[in-house]
């Protein structure tokens, strides 16, 4: 196996598996090389990875069904996240049932193609399911009804501009700590606007900041907000997440 | 002299468009299916002719009073006027005389009069002798004094209920289709019944011994026994006239199997034509619809979105599973191509429908009807699916206003997942409606009470919402932090205090769906206030 030798030995600490080279994971390998992951791209089909490694990605020809194969991939050591993005289901499910018993935290996001089957794949273990064509019909009806908020979504959220969602963790000894969400006034101190905090107690139920029942923060609480790169970081460093 | 008014009248009537106004509204009160005037006339109708027939078997037993004949009067009075505005519509007489008048000039003719109202003539009694206009006579003449005696004659009426009920007009049709086979049948019949009856009479006359004296008691007997019903009034008493009766039972058994099963059949091959026709009807009744092309898994999700906020749509699809399965949640489906400019029209591409949604999983396709679509209506807006990214730009060069990459999508929020899931979670939720949360945008309108206030003065929080952004092209702004470029405008990400509210720019909020609602009526209210 040279090319996951080269590719584990780059790699030092984590990195993320994508199973299947298809038009249906082309995007996600794209977006993962803009955040700067470390992927490694799978397929039982030789073709498909050279055709893979033709576009310099790290690409290995590998048997889902054996599980030594997937032990000798990094399940279980420094895999972090699998993604499931093989043709069929039945596939799908399979993979991520082997993979769920080598390792218990591993991160494991698999798409669907028949909905009843997403109820199987999180009995087998997945994390996170994502159904293309449902996503896909939420767009459409998305653009249809609400086109000014596709138009901004698109744009500015998910597009080039400099406008980010991100998690913040409330960190201990931080003047976060205990404070009412009521009070944060993210928007006028730090230019942020705070969607919703995940309460850390409750299963990360969502709690939106609406001026509804107010909520009081407690260390491991998520925050998350929309802000550009610039006023996150500075909040970051003002709660002392970041130096 | 006379031919020199009938022709003047008849240019006059062609120009003028009261007259034309007032005929068009009574064919649609009388003829129009489309048109709710006429169900409410239906129904009026029905209820005269079934309250005239009640007073009629109430009359049998118990004494006339003067309230029933001034009833009766009216009923008749309304009878009499549908009569003639029926037969008023049943054609325009000033086209043909004009007609007429044309030809003849053309020809360099002399225009006769006579001539010309032939046709009209000949025309107007068409009508008088098509089945319904005599059901309808024979409903009114027994009224007249003198022919009191054909008061049997009343029952008529309840004949032109056929008129006003669609569902007695589907099975006339039934009968009329099916007019060879059971003409057929009936000659069988007739031939049958006139055999048995000879027969019949023959053998069990009273000089035989039997109880049939006359013919029509023959006729009667036979009538009786070969639809099986056999009263038993007159029974066969001799050897041979037994054996007919079991012959003509035999036969007759065989005769009703026949007429069902035609009757059962052409309900079968007529019913799915109803059911289109009437699935015509509804689109034309729709106003703002959205066509959705392809029921796959797709189209399956988008129905059940549009359905579950109450748009209208149309769905085509050319498999029969998808269609069955739409007809089966009880939506409005073609079973057509959406490839036809025909199922486009029939779907209401240039009437009532606003946007197009191109869903099948087929690129081809796809680029085919928005390419027809496109074609068929400038303005139209058309979201398409496309599943091959390189397509993209063929459905933009065919005319899609916007497109949707399934794959693209899901590979995107799937990335979007690695490093913040509880992020992900929450925008997924609030932008596919699973929570009641919601993003929503508002247009803020002329002179409403937000147009020319500050962020600080409109305190848009005191509602329960919290404003993420506002679209604004008003050049005013520019300095202003935050500035996001967006086609021909800015997004303004978390204004501040003194920003500007003016007409036209768009608030971006998050709030509950009762909150959103209650500004975006706020705003509508008090936009019509100043108006």
């Amino acid at each position: 196996m040279p090319s996951l030798k080269k590719a584990t030995s780059t790699m030092n600490d984590t990195y993320i598996a994508v199973f299947g080279y298809n038009s249906m994971s082309f995007e996600l390998i794209n977006q993962l090389k803009k955040k700067h992951q470390r992927i490694i791209i799978l397929d039982s089909d030789p073709n498909k990875i050279t055709q893979a490694e033709k576009n310099n990605l790290v690409a290995q020809c590998l048997d889902y069904r054996q599980d030594e194969d997937l032990i000798s991939l990094g399940i279980g050591s420094h895999l972090h996240s699998l993604f499931c993005f093989l043709e069929n289901d039945s596939e799908n499910v399979f993979l991520t049932l082997s993979a769920r018993s080598l390792d218990k935290n591993l991160q494991i996001i698999s798409i669907i193609n028949q909905p009843e089957s997403a109820e199987k794949l999180l009995a087998a273990g997945a994390n996170k399911i994502i159904d293309p064509y449902e996503i896909c019909s939420h767009k459409v009806y998305q653009l249809l009804s609400k086109p000014n908020l596709n138009t901004i979504l698109e744009q500015v959220v998910f597009g080039r501009a400099d406008l980010n969602m991100a998690e913040i963790v409330v960190p201990e000894h931080s003047f976060l700590d205990q404070t009412f969400i009521q009070d944060l006034h993210l928007n006028k101190h730090y230019n942020l606007f705070l969607i919703g905090v995940a309460d850390k107690d409750q299963e990360e139920k969502l709690y939106f900041s609406l001026g509804e029942q107010d909520h009081q923060l407690a260390v491991g609480d998520i925050l998350i907000i929309l802000g550009s790169q610039k006023d996150i970081k500075h909040f970051k460093q003002k709660i002392g997440e970041i130096e | 002299m006379f031919t020199r008014l009938v022709l003047y009248i008849a240019y006059s009537l062609k120009t003028s468009t009261r007259y034309h106004r007032v005929k068009l509204g009574v064919y649609d009160v009388l003829e129009n299916s489309r048109c709710r005037l006429k169900s409410y006339f239906d129904v009026f109708m029905i209820f005269l002719v079934m309250s005239s027939i009640f007073l009629l078997i109430y009359e049998v037993k118990n004494p006339t009073q003067a309230w029933m004949n001034y009833f009766e009067d009216t009923t008749i009075f309304i009878f009499l006027c549908e009569y003639l505005l029926r037969g008023w519509i049943y054609s325009d007489i000033h086209k043909i005389i004009i007609q007429q008048h044309e030809n003849t000039k053309y020809l360099n003719q002399k225009f006769q009069i006579h001539k010309a109202l032939q046709p009209v003539l000949k025309n107007k009694l068409d009508y008088l002798l098509s089945p319904s206009a005599i059901i309808d006579l024979l409903a009114i003449l027994p009224s007249y004094r003198p022919l009191r005696i054909l008061r049997i004659f009343l029952i008529f009426r309840l004949f032109k209920l056929l008129r006003y009920s669609q569902s007695i007009q589907m099975f006339m049709g039934i009968l009329k289709s099916k007019r060879f086979e059971l003409t057929t049948l009936a000659i069988f019949m007739g031939f049958l019944i006139f055999t048995a009856s000879t027969a019949i009479y023959l053998f069990e006359n009273e000089k035989a011994g039997g109880q049939i004296d006359t013919l029509y008691d023959a006729f009667y007997w036979s009538i009786v026994t070969i639809t099986t019903l056999g009263y038993g009034d007159i029974t066969p008493l001799t050897t041979g006239g037994r054996l007919i009766t079991s012959a003509l039972i035999i036969s007759g058994l065989s005769v009703i199997a026949f007429f069902t099963s035609i009757i059962v059949a052409s309900f079968n091959e007529k019913m799915n034509e109803f059911q289109q026709h009437r699935i015509k009807g509804s689109i034309e009744k729709f106003q703002n619809s959205i066509i959705l092309c392809g029921f796959g898994r797709v189209g399956q999700e988008i129905a059940q979105q549009l359905h579950n906020n109450n748009k209208n749509f149309v769905i085509i699809d050319n498999n029969p599973q998808h269609f069955e399965l739409a007809t089966e949640k009880g939506y409005i489906a073609l079973y057509e191509d959406a490839c036809n400019n025909k199922t486009l029209l029939q779907a209401g591409i240039n009437s009532a429908a606003t946007d197009i949604l191109c869903a099948t999983g087929n690129d081809v396709t796809n680029v085919y009807i928005t390419l027809t679509s496109r074609y068929l209506n400038p303005d139209i807006n058309i979201i398409s699916r496309v599943n091959r990214i390189n397509n993209s730009k063929k459905l933009y060069q065919a005319g899609a206003n916007h497109i949707v990459q399934p794959f693209s999508i899901a590979g995107l929020l799937a990335a979007e997942h690695i490093g913040q899931p509880v992020a992900f979670d929450a925008i997924h939720g609030i932008l596919h409606q699973q929570k009641d949360v919601q993003l929503e945008t508002l247009t803020i309108l002329k002179q409403c009470f937000l147009d020319q206030k500050t962020i600080g003065q409109a305190d848009i929080d005191q509602y329960k919402t919290r404003l993420i952004g506002v679209i604004s092209d008003n050049p005013n702004h520019e300095k202003h932090r935050n500035r996001y470029k967006l086609h021909s405008q800015h997004f303004y990400f978390n204004p501040e205090e003194k920003f500007l509210l003016t007409e036209g720019d768009i608030l971006l909020l998050l709030g509950r769906k009762l909150s959103l609602d209650s500004l975006h009526a706020l705003i509508e209210k008090s936009h019509l206030h100043y108006e």
